[in-house]
């Protein structure tokens, strides 16, 4: 009963915290514009806090770099439960074009559960909101993948 | 106090004709400007394999590899930084940038396009030559580029080694290319 009622308050309106873990700020800007009143995510309930414990999602963006990685887990243990991981950007969903680096992780999930990833480079500030739509499963996934065979 | 409500009367006023910002975007459309690069797409039909994208991929998501008479092209979209530098050198216009954005997803590996050709391997020594649709193309193209008669092209399936041996045994191929 509790666990329905914390699934069901979890939906209206999520604090996000957003970590950049060495992005280059493209996404980060994103990530503003989607806080404008341009396109004001606030009338979802969706609002930027400046502490992980206020936090229900860690709005994650960036390719994870060695020196990120154990903030990245620190704030992630900081986020009470129940959570969600967004990965925003190419860099937090598969590395970017760091995927190889001796640097980074080499994205998001290799260091954190995500999720939601949102790819783009950077991603629209539409796409976001699509994405954080999704992580709450009221839009559907629109991507799969594809394999073609030459007979 | 009457100046005051004034200018708070004035405000009001200003702030009713600044009328509405907000895009309208998750409940109507929003697509984006012409030119915007979305997701990749690949066209099969078009697709020779030669692996020119490979080349020009500055995140390496574009793997070429050589199996069992297949030749296999994997993107892993997942990293693609949408710089459509794959589009641009393209020989065959089989791939295109889309104006999806919405792509997001809980699974990276939704992001991947795999074609598999058919390969061509070397007739005397089995090496690889190409897959079979860029021979293809090599035949329908050279042959009137060069002024060559389409019987000499019968070296096609050799590898560049084979081609080599095949030249100083036979005697070189002569081909008088027009300017």
């Amino acid at each position: 009963m509790s666990n329905r009622l914390l699934d069901w308050c979890f939906k209206k309106s999520i604090w996000v915290y957003h970590v950049n873990t060495g992005s280059c700020n493209g996404c980060d800007i994103e990530i503003l514009d989607v806080l404008t009143p341009y396109y004001d995510v606030e009338r979802f309930g969706i609002k930027l806090v400046h502490t992980p414990r206020h936090a229900d999602a860690l709005l994650v963006t960036g390719p994870v770099t060695r020196q990120a990685r154990e903030r990245v887990l620190r704030l992630y243990r900081a986020v009470p439960d129940p959570k969600l991981v967004i990965g925003v950007g190419s860099c937090s969903t598969g590395g970017g074009i760091w995927h190889d680096s001796y640097a980074t992780c080499g994205g998001l999930g290799n260091v954190l559960p995500v999720d939601i990833y949102v790819p783009g480079c950077p991603p629209r500030p539409e796409a976001i909101l699509y994405g954080v739509a999704q992580a709450l499963g009221l839009v559907p996934k629109q991507v799969e993948a594809r394999s073609f065979v030459e007979e | 106090m009457f100046k005051h409500a004034v200018s708070e009367l004035k405000e009001a006023i200003l702030c009713l004709r600044a009328g509405q910002v907000t895009l309208g975007y998750p409940f109507e459309p929003h697509s984006p400007e012409p030119g915007f690069r979305g997701l990749l797409i690949l066209d099969p039909d078009k697709c020779i394999g030669c692996g020119a994208c490979a080349n020009a991929c500055p995140a390496r998501l574009i793997s070429v590899e050589d199996q069992d008479g297949h030749r296999t092209l994997d993107f892993v979209l997942a990293r693609c930084t949408y710089c459509a530098r794959c589009r641009d050198v393209c020989p065959q216009q089989a791939l295109a940038m889309s104006e999806q954005f919405e792509t997001a997803t809980s699974s990276p590996e939704d992001l991947r396009i795999t074609i598999k050709l058919r390969l061509v391997r070397c007739r005397e020594c089995g090496a690889v030559v190409g897959t079979q649709r860029q021979l293809n193309r090599v035949l329908n193209e050279l042959p009137s580029q060069l002024g060559l008669p389409p019987e000499k092209m019968d070296w096609l399936d050799l590898c560049l080694s084979c081609k080599r041996t095949r030249a100083l045994r036979e005697g070189v191929l002569t081909v008088e290319v027009r300017a």
